[in-house]
């Protein structure tokens, strides 16, 4: 019988990481209030003091803190990442998420005590590009790109001694993870490179009685007409008029929900389910937490069967009109 | 959930004035205890409203580097909802974000300066006012 993976839920604040913890996560994982992580938002994220109160509460509860310092060095500040790390070490965290190989190399020789989780970020997709990590930075776990399909995902899992992290639930984007340089064309910064896909201080919500428009850097990049939901402002989630006709040119907003086969997730023995949004709010990690909770606990039953109560309550807080198994589930590879 | 229509009616008519002057000094009153660590020059000098949409009123303040202080409109950022859901993102009832992707909360006007308001909300621990709380008032507030 395979082990009951670990929920990982995200908190971009001390009263989120709390709440998770209160509502069963496993492991929490958090930011500095940098561009060394990708939900580098203003007023967002952990100052030290908040950071070390946290670590020390989740410990009290026998939970572990992950710290995401998953952006990539750039040129001359190499200095700030390698300071996070640092960081990350003195302050007590249980792992470090990261995706830059300099860094993960940094972090293996300066901190080997650290345990270093592979960032989706990483963009490791095959189980040769996961063990190289392994063999050459010591990476113990890593997260999988959304990308797989679950027959992959096992595939990967057998042929690897690193433990595998698979997204369970969150909104989902163009899944170019760790290679997309997309917002770059709209605003010169992009999650890489600056931690944040639409940095705020371009982003214009423009509403015109029941209308609103989205702007990216004055570029229109979405128009929401009475009371159809909006999504967050980045350029993959923009209609655009191609060939005459307006429409979600490269992806509709949309959240990933994996309730339905975390039986199967279990069974090819997937170490960990992590939850997106640490950009979120308190009130969305401790909704989330619970419901992911009680459903990973009740899939290892034979009578396992999503409640109607879970799905309603993971709809309420998705982004977009669907959700989907996304990759997981695709019929065409 | 909406105003009763008479109350509305009512609380439409009033100035904005006096409640603004009771936010900003509960705000003074209980930003070294909530805030310890926040200096808030992000907020100074400018503006936030926050208005309420089933009233069509709402409150205007600022930062003046030393206390939370009344403000004109226009405002640098405004916040626009029902008084209901305010006061279920003050609860915690549910993420703003919720509110937004449904089309109760817009925020318009400087985007960054609104989500770092948000972002502080998110990270006031409120524990510390509601310990001088009665019990059972408190069970009310808290989720």
């Amino acid at each position: 019988m395979p082990r009951k993976p670990q929920l990982i839920c995200p908190a971009g604040s001390l009263p989120a990481l709390k709440a998770a913890v209160d509502r069963g996560a496993d492991a929490v994982y958090v930011g500095f209030k940098n561009a060394t992580n990708a939900r580098n938002f203003a007023g967002l994220n952990f100052t030290d003091q908040q950071l070390a109160e946290g670590i020390a509460y989740a410990h009290r509860h026998g939970r572990e803190i992950l710290i995401a310092i998953n952006t990539y060095a750039q040129a001359g500040r190499v200095a700030e990442w390698r300071k996070s790390v640092d960081r990350a070490a003195e302050i007590g965290a249980d792992a470090v998420i990261l995706a830059d190989f300099g860094l993960l190399s940094y972090a293996y020789q300066t901190h080997p005590q650290l345990r270093r989780h592979l960032s989706v970020q990483g963009s490791a997709t095959n189980f040769a590009a996961i063990n190289m990590a392994h063999e050459c930075f010591g990476v113990s776990r890593a997260v999988l790109p959304r990308v797989l399909t679950l027959p992959q995902v096992e595939y990967v899992i057998k042929n690897t001694p690193v433990e595998i992290e698979v997204f369970g639930f969150g909104s989902l984007c163009v899944m170019a993870e760790g290679r997309c340089i997309l917002s770059s064309y709209a605003t010169g910064q992009s999650p890489n490179t600056h931690g944040v896909c639409s940095p705020a201080g371009f982003v214009r919500w423009e509403p015109e009685g029941q209308r609103m428009r989205t702007r990216l850097n004055d570029i229109l990049i979405d128009q929401f007409e009475a009371g159809e939901p909006a999504g967050y402002p980045t350029l993959c989630k923009g209609r655009f008029e191609v060939e005459g006709d307006t429409y979600y040119a490269l992806e509709e907003p949309t959240s990933l929900n994996t309730l339905s086969i975390l039986p199967e997730l279990i069974k090819i023995g997937v170490s960990a389910i992590k939850v997106e949004g640490r950009q979120r709010s308190p009130a969305y990690t401790a909704e989330v937490t619970a419901t992911l909770r009680a459903a990973i606990d009740a899939a290892g039953d034979a009578h396992y069967s999503v409640k109607p109560a879970w799905q309603d309550a993971l709809t309420k807080v998705s982004e977009g009109h669907q959700q989907t198994l996304g990759a997981y589930s695709r019929p065409w590879r | 959930m909406s105003l009763p229509r008479p109350l509305a009616t009512v609380l439409s008519r009033l100035p904005e004035a006096p409640p603004t002057l009771l936010l900003v000094t509960a705000l003074n009153l209980l930003r070294r205890r909530l805030w310890p660590e926040d200096d808030f020059a992000w907020l100074t000098g400018r503006r936030v409203r926050m208005e309420i949409s089933d009233l069509g009123r709402g409150v205007t303040f600022s930062f003046d580097g030393r206390h939370f202080v009344l403000a004109s409109q226009p405002a640098d950022v405004v916040f626009s909802a029902s008084l209901a859901d305010y006061w279920i993102i003050a609860r915690r009832q549910e993420d703003p974000d919720t509110l937004f992707f449904q089309r109760r909360l817009t925020i318009a006007g400087d985007t960054e300066l609104g989500l770092q308001l948000k972002n502080l909300m998110d990270a006031t621990d409120f524990e510390p006012l509601l310990q001088h709380l009665p019990q059972g008032l408190r069970s009310r507030l808290v989720i």
